[in-house]
């Protein structure tokens, strides 16, 4: 059986689903057996699922016109049109 | 009437009344298989976690995509019903009619007309699909469920469209007339495989506790990647195993060894890879060479098979390369050579299945599972014309006529680009500058380079990918400026984070919140991280790039980028845990 340690040093590449088959068979076995390492796996899951689904930082619909407008008005004054 | 004889299976076979109930009758495309009941029930096992069950999509949204994907395979039978029932869900005929005629005149929302863009590319021109293709979704608001989504029942009209070719069945409704005109050509871009992904996001699961992957691991010795790939949904999962266990488990009526050959020359002449190889592989594991596995994918004429088998796989390869059309002497040929109705109608769902497994293997983009013996190029797709298309792993770049058009002068090409990438460049910079003011000013830079430097874009990259690049360097070098002691370029010196909060997180935490809740919370937490983690994590969760594409962007090292985005991800699991841990809202946390 793996250690905590040994598990977080595989857990970044884990999450990636980049490990091998032979050592991912190591890693789930350590989580079904480390409740502290199977908590942060699954919780570091939900951060990602989080993460990318809030789409955080998005312009709103309303904000794309006037933007746009004004980098495409600089580019026309740049052009001389 | 239908190529096959139907059988009697009463008011209450179970399929049966789960078609009543969502289409308001049985379609006869399932009372042609009344033959084999086995392969009707699992194909109402995917059909109703694809099509049925409430998701993400709506229903009109699926049943568009059917609509808009039988439009492109000419497929009588699939418009017919598919207009009828978007129909009686209270889409006007006027809005469909202009599906069928040209789905791009259609009045929909940009959002849906990309649906169907996306859809029919997949359809039609699957190996020249490519992850920018899952971007200008995930840039028109839907995230990786809805596109698993997307995905799903573009495949779902691949495998019903292949077995009423197969089939024959009457028209449910009157049916429509398809232009032709609608077609698609194959496109002058070069050819990537489907194999460059996975494009989606995924969740790992246990073999202990999710019993589809522990059937793959005992009967296989592994879990295929394109299983991998869809653990979003491990109802479409399970319905998935459901399917293949009644299709393919049995051995009554085809043999295992006579299926497996007809899922691998399918899925060569679609020209998928990954299936290839499994399949190959599979084959090997009962008893063939590798060579004469190989020999089946190539030509299988050219193999060592009994001629009946012969005539059956020309068959397969007939049906599911939807190059031909299938007549009623297809059939009395396989009569001829001794095989009975219900080998055909085996034969046909084999081979519709092999349909669905390789569009949503394209879909998805999964990477083999074992080392293809062969990988489909350019030159196997269009042999004749394989000169005149751009080298192989040249990328696909959606922006390509718009960025040539900028070339050549026009400015409103160019805003329209902006617009394209808008939403995308301002996550990208909010998220490295840490502050939103800066990112306007980033904003209008990174526009302003790109359109003085365009004339020297060559197109190497994608357009994407390289505005990507200035974005981030437009990003860093406002960071680098603002806060030198805090340096995103300092080396890590191979620190150690232990994570202190090990509280358990409930099922579903994001529904303890809001979405502008959440969206606040992550904010704050992503903005209160060292920049140089920050900026990994920005990439690759927010604007979800690949490793590579970000170590690019960065100039930095993969390994260096791995190991800073599981540090941010830990470290904003930590900021977060609070707010999502169990019971956290209870306490008014």
């Amino acid at each position: 059986m793996i250690t905590c340690s040994e598990f977080m040093a595989e857990f970044g590449d884990y999450l990636e689903s980049e490990v091998p088959t032979k050592v991912r068979q190591q890693l789930e076995d350590h989580v079904a057996h480390c409740r502290t390492c199977q908590v942060i796996c699954d919780s570091t899951r939900k951060t990602v699922k989080i993460v990318t689904d809030t789409r955080s930082f998005d312009l709103p619909e309303s904000a794309v016109k006037p933007i746009v407008d004004r980098i495409m008005a600089k580019i026309r004054i740049g052009q001389g049109s | 009437m239908s190529y096959l004889q139907e059988v009697d299976l009463g008011g209450t076979f179970p399929p049966f009344v789960s078609f009543e109930e969502h289409f308001g009758m049985v379609p006869n495309l399932f009372r042609a298989q009344t033959l084999l009941p086995r392969v009707l029930e699992g194909e109402a096992e995917l059909m109703g976690a694809v099509l049925f069950k409430d998701s993400i999509l709506s229903r009109i949204q699926k049943e568009s995509i059917l609509l808009a994907v039988g439009v492109e395979y000419q497929s009588n039978y699939c418009v017919a019903l598919h207009y009828q029932v978007l129909r009686s869900l209270g889409v006007p005929v006027s809005q469909l009619d202009q599906i069928v005629i040209n789905n791009r005149k259609a009045a929909l929302s940009t959002s849906d007309a990309a649906l169907l863009d996306f859809a029919i590319k997949l359809a039609m021109r699957a190996p020249w699909l490519s992850r920018e293709d899952i971007e200008l979704l995930r840039d028109r608001g839907f995230n990786d469920e809805s596109i698993l989504e997307a995905i799903l029942v573009t495949s779902l009209a691949s495998f019903l469209s292949t077995l009423s070719t197969g089939l024959s069945p009457l028209p449910d409704f009157e049916p429509r007339v398809i232009p032709t005109s609608n077609h698609t050509s194959p496109p002058k871009a070069a050819y990537v495989g489907g194999t460059g992904g996975p494009y989606l996001r995924a969740v790992e699961r246990s073999p202990e506790s999710f019993p589809p992957f522990a059937i793959f691991l005992e009967r296989f010795g592994f879990i295929p990647n394109l299983s991998r790939a869809q653990t979003l949904r491990p109802d479409v999962l399970e319905a998935e195993m459901e399917l293949f266990g009644d299709v393919l488990g049995p051995k009554d009526v085809l043999s295992h060894l006579q299926k497996e050959c007809i899922l691998l020359v399918a899925a060569a002449t679609n020209l998928n890879t990954y299936c290839v190889a499994d399949h190959c592989e599979m084959l090997h594991i009962m008893g063939l060479s590798r060579e004469e596995a190989d020999q089946i994918a190539l030509d299988h004429h050219e193999a060592d098979l009994p001629k009946e088998t012969k005539a059956l796989l020309d068959f397969a390869l007939k049906l599911a390369g939807r190059r031909f059309r299938i007549g009623s002497e297809d059939i009395d040929e396989l009569i001829g050579h001794g095989f009975t109705e219900e080998h055909i109608l085996e034969t046909v769902a084999v081979t519709a299945l092999n349909n669905f497994l390789n569009t949503l293997q394209m879909g998805l983009g999964t990477t083999p599972d074992v080392k293809p013996r062969h990988v489909y190029t350019l030159k196997d797709a269009l042999p004749a014309l394989a000169e005149e298309y751009p080298a192989e792993g040249t990328q696909i770049d959606p922006d390509a006529s718009l960025v040539a058009k900028v070339q050549a002068g026009d400015l409103e090409a160019f805003e329209e680009l902006v617009i394209r990438h808008s939403r995308r460049v301002h996550r990208t910079l909010v998220g490295i500058v840490g502050n939103v003011q800066e990112a306007q000013d980033a904003f209008q830079e990174t526009f302003l380079k790109a359109f003085r430097y365009i004339g020297s874009f060559e197109g190497r990259s994608t357009f994407s990918r390289w505005l990507l690049s200035i974005a981030t360097n437009t990003a860093l070098q406002s960071l680098r400026e603002r806060k030198p002691l805090e340096s995103f370029d300092e080396e890590d010196h191979g620190e150690e984070f232990h994570p202190r909060l090990v509280r358990a997180w409930g099922d579903n935490p994001e529904q303890l919140y809001s979405e502008a809740e959440r969206r606040e919370l992550v904010e704050r937490a992503v903005m209160r991280l060292p920049s140089k983690y920050r900026v990994v994590l920005v990439l690759r969760d927010i604007d979800q790039v690949s490793t590579g594409e970000a170590a690019a962007a960065l100039n930095l090292e993969i390994t260096t980028v791995k190991s800073r985005l599981l540090r941010a991800r830990l470290m904003l699991r930590e900021a977060l845990a609070p707010h999502f841990a169990t019971s956290a809202k209870r306490m008014g946390l």
